[in-house]
């Protein structure tokens, strides 16, 4: 027998657990099944949700990455095109929801079937030369986006009253504490709550009080006008929709989900729903610039999102502003999270480097490091006054202008292949849609290469 | 000594002077530590045709040439029977390999080859920098790194699909003499039809035991890919808890398909922690314990248990009941205990009767933090009239109360 003296306090078993025991708080209902002729009731929590529930736990990289699009960039051409050209360009839009749809479905189906991130599958199918050179393209562009992201902070919170200097500090710190020392499922909802921010643009639009068959016209009856503003217009909507970095995240995030190809239906509404609600956002900053600057004013030029919300006040009056400023403000932060991500997910991919927000910083230190690097810089630049954003953006535009063709070939030739694929190859209408879209995109950047090229030498493309 | 990058950019001539540029290399995995490479490949007619090594007459370093007798003894190889041999361009350069020294993954920026007895043998893997210098210098920069450089007896090439070692595919198998933590490490950073290839790969004992360290999710992802033959010889010698973790989350259908093929006793188990509810001590216990009755000896008790030791999940505490049919709890005895007091003494007399104890269906994140407060390796489940019905390890508490972002699943004391 044990010394009875350090037993002291305690009693024998018998009356320690005498009473009935303490239910839990919770219980849930069970599942009723047949083992062998025995009718057994099983635990049933971990069966998916129904209803709602079921709906919204579907929704996760590809709302995030396709939400990602509408950045600061997004809606400042968005926004242009509305108050330049009224509803004219909505058609584009519809079109371009298609196309969008079916690259981000064939890269989140990537991602399921491979469980491998697209710089990973380019480095083992198309080797290293290919590799360096996206990779090298991505961190270049995908670092002046964010520093973009970072300035749209700036100016959205000094529309709504605080200095940038005093926001895109802290946004920086929030962003990166929440990305190094949550895991993956925490960023994902908390990036999911981020989205919500965009319904200030319908609520916009409605305040605007647009010309609803007007728009209904915009959207069904194409209109093409062969002037340099309108095209390049048309290209940069092109431009901002359909983004690498938007591809290369929604890949990687499906990995990091645990997405596999026996569950990979969700992932599908995924995708879908991520680019048909980012792109009725984008529709959206459309009408509200149409429906308030171009009805009022006239074609007007607006080259930034800050821009944009201010040229609504006097017009609509300084509500329209502030949801305009609350939008950039949230979507900044979203797509201020997501390029750093997608950039340190494409590098650590093409050099095999573990990576995943789910890993601590110890085991991640290269993947944390690059998206530390990526968030500090943009914000320190940020910070500089007058800092020549314009120009650093057009650059980054001829960058993604030259690597998406790129990037969609290499899709579109990954998601073929039945090797890698299996049963979940490509269908014949995702390759018709898959290459309309590469036709389109390499269309357009032909246009925008070409008439910045032409521009050096003093020559317009198009009339004026 | 030769890297791959530089000896793609060799010629291929014979005799008469024909000349054909070496597209890539196959080499025989299986043969030994250090593969042998068995084909060139190089392309006529827009063909992929194949020439045995054996062949080969010498090998001109200055003017890059692979000298043989005639390049007509070549065949032509289909694009299914291409399939068939490893490739060190189009399957080893540039894929995940495991450096199972480090117990980490990489990529293989080059590959290092080496003559022996006029054989050319894979020596190494290359993941430096200069390696990729190399590779995109198109031969202007020739530099070899000394770091990076992965001797290729510890390095394991997987194809990415569980299917290929069904079908033969050639492994070193070292991987199998690595502890099972390091194993599920490997595994973390591997995607997931990597780590189902490499599960597959492992005797069944060392699988399970890889499986039940690795996160719930990466379990069930990882368990999906297997086939179902497999995937039941694996569930059976699970331990119950993890096991039921994992049948918990399968679809109801597999579910169901597995429950009915898996031994009575292990299928049992598993359903038993499957009917508590998630929130409860039953979800996170394991029913795999090793009791005895008071009334052995300490003799008698050590026979017992050298039968039971074996199949049994957790082993550290033995737990006192009052019979075989009700399995009143009585007390404790532990491992230590059992073995350093006399051959005579009676179970009851030695037992520690002084044992908190959780109930089955008690709230689990308090039943927990119990645990961890204990101190002990784990505490004992009971049911309303006292009868024993399993345990919950310290590693299953600390599981329960750790942070979200812990990765591997604790199985230190089962």
């Amino acid at each position: 027998m044990k010394d009875e003296q350090l037993l002291q306090g305690l009693e024998p078993i018998d009356s320690v657990t005498a009473g009935l025991p303490t239910p839990p708080r919770r219980l849930s209902a069970g599942l009723r099944i047949q083992i062998r002729g025995r009718s057994i009731k099983l635990r049933g929590l971990k069966r998916p949700p129904k209803g709602l529930w079921r709906w919204l736990l579907i929704l996760g990289p590809g709302l995030v990455a396709t939400s990602a699009g509408n950045d600061a960039g997004g809606i400042a051409t968005y926004s242009s095109a509305g108050a330049r050209f009224g509803y004219d360009l909505i058609w584009v839009m519809l079109i371009l929801t298609v196309s969008f749809a079916v690259v981000q479905e064939m890269c989140a189906r990537l991602g399921a079937a491979t469980g491998r991130g697209l710089l990973a599958l380019i480095r083992e199918r198309f080797g290293i030369g290919w590799t360096l050179f996206i990779v090298g393209v991505v961190v270049i562009a995908n670092g002046g986006v964010t520093l973009s992201e970072f300035v749209g902070i700036g100016a959205a919170s000094e529309l709504l009253g605080v200095s940038r200097y005093i926001s895109v500090p802290v946004c920086a710190v929030l962003l990166w504490y929440l990305v190094i020392y949550g895991s993956y499922a925490r960023v994902e909802k908390i990036f999911l709550l981020m989205t919500l921010v965009f319904f200030a643009y319908p609520v916009a639009a409605f305040m605007g009080g647009p010309d609803w068959s007007e728009v209904a016209r915009g959207a069904f009856i194409p209109t093409l006008r062969f002037d340099s503003a309108y095209i390049f217009l048309l290209v940069g909507i092109l431009g901002t929709t359909i983004t690498p970095y938007i591809q290369i995240f929604q890949q990687s995030s499906v990995v990091e989900r645990g997405a596999a190809r026996h569950h990979y239906g969700p992932e599908r509404i995924d995708a879908y729903f991520g680019s048909i609600f980012s792109n009725l956002m984008s529709i959206s900053m459309i009408v509200a610039t149409a429906a308030t600057l171009y009805a009022v004013a006239g074609s007007s030029n607006i080259e930034s999102a800050a821009d944009a919300a201010k040229a609504l006040e006097p017009v609509v009056g300084s509500s329209a502003t502030l949801l305009f400023a609350v939008g950039l403000l949230g979507a900044s932060l979203l797509a201020g999270a997501v390029l750093p991500l997608a950039t340190a997910y494409a590098v650590s991919e093409a050099f095999g480097i573990p990576k995943g927000v789910n890993l601590d910083f110890r085991r991640g230190k290269t993947f944390f490091s690059i998206f530390t690097a990526l968030i500090v810089i943009g914000a320190g630049i940020a910070l500089i006054p007058n800092v020549p954003i314009f120009p650093l953006l057009v650059g980054i535009q001829v960058l993604n202008g030259v690597l998406l063709p790129i990037i969609l070939v290499f899709i579109l030739l990954l998601v073929n292949d039945r090797r890698l694929m299996g049963d979940l190859k490509n269908s014949r209408a995702c390759n018709v849609l898959g290459w309309g879209t590469f036709l389109l995109i390499i269309t357009a950047v032909i246009i925008m290469l070409g008439g910045q090229l032409l521009e050096l030498f003093g020559i317009q493309l198009f009339g004026q | 000594m030769i890297m791959l990058s530089e000896l793609s950019r060799f010629n291929i001539t014979d005799e008469k002077g024909v000349c054909a540029k070496l597209v890539d290399l196959s080499v025989a995995l299986l043969d030994s530590d250090y593969p042998p490479v068995t084909n060139l490949f190089y392309i006529k007619d827009n063909s992929f045709m194949k020439l045995p090594w054996k062949a080969v007459e010498s090998i001109d370093w200055k003017s890059r040439k692979i000298k043989v007798a005639d390049l007509e003894l070549a065949e032509a190889v289909s694009a299914e029977a291409k399939n068939e041999y490893v490739l060190l361009k189009r399957e080893i350069l540039d894929a995940l390999l495991l450096d199972l020294e480090n117990r980490r993954s990489i990529r293989a920026n080059d590959l290092l080859l080496e003559e022996e007895n006029g054989g050319l043998q894979l020596r190494s893997a290359d993941n430096s920098i200069t390696a990729i210098l190399r590779r995109i210098s198109f031969g202007f920069y020739r530099r070899n790194s000394k770091n990076g450089i992965y001797d290729w007896k510890y390095v394991e090439f997987l194809r990415g699909t569980p299917a290929a070692v069904r079908s033969g595919a050639g492994y070193h198998m070292r991987i199998t003499r690595l502890p099972p933590g390091d194993i599920a490490q490997l595994i973390n950073y591997l995607p997931y039809l990597h780590a189902a290839e490499l599960i597959t790969l492992l005797p069944d004992a060392k699988a399970v035991k890889t499986l039940e360290v690795m996160p719930i999710e990466r379990r069930l992802q990882v368990f999906e890919e297997l086939e179902t033959e497999q995937a039941i010889r694996l569930l059976a010698l699970m331990a119950p808890d993890a096991a039921a973790d994992l049948v918990g989350l399968l679809q109801t259908g597999m579910m169901k398909q597995y429950l009915e093929r898996l031994p009575r006793k292990q299928s049992s188990r598993i359903i038993e922690l499957l009917s508590y509810p998630e929130n409860t001590v039953g979800a996170i216990m394991t029913n795999d314990i090793i009791y005895l009755t008071g009334n052995l000896t300490v003799a008698e008790a050590r026979t017992a248990l050298r039968e039971r030791f074996s199949d049994t999940d957790f082993i550290y505490l033995i737990y006192i009941v009052s019979d075989e049919e009700r399995h009143i709890l009585l007390g404790v005895i532990s491992l230590r205990s059992l073995f350093s007091e006399d051959d005579d003494c009676r179970l009851e007399e030695i037992m520690d009767p002084y044992i908190s104890t959780l109930n089955a269906v008690d709230e689990v994140n308090v039943a927990a933090y119990r645990v961890v407060d204990s101190q002990l390796a784990a505490m004992p489940v009971v049911g309303i009239d006292r009868e024993l019905i399993g345990a919950v390890t310290i590693d299953a508490a600390i599981m329960q109360i750790a942070p979200e972002t812990t990765a591997e699943a604790l199985r230190i004391f089962s």
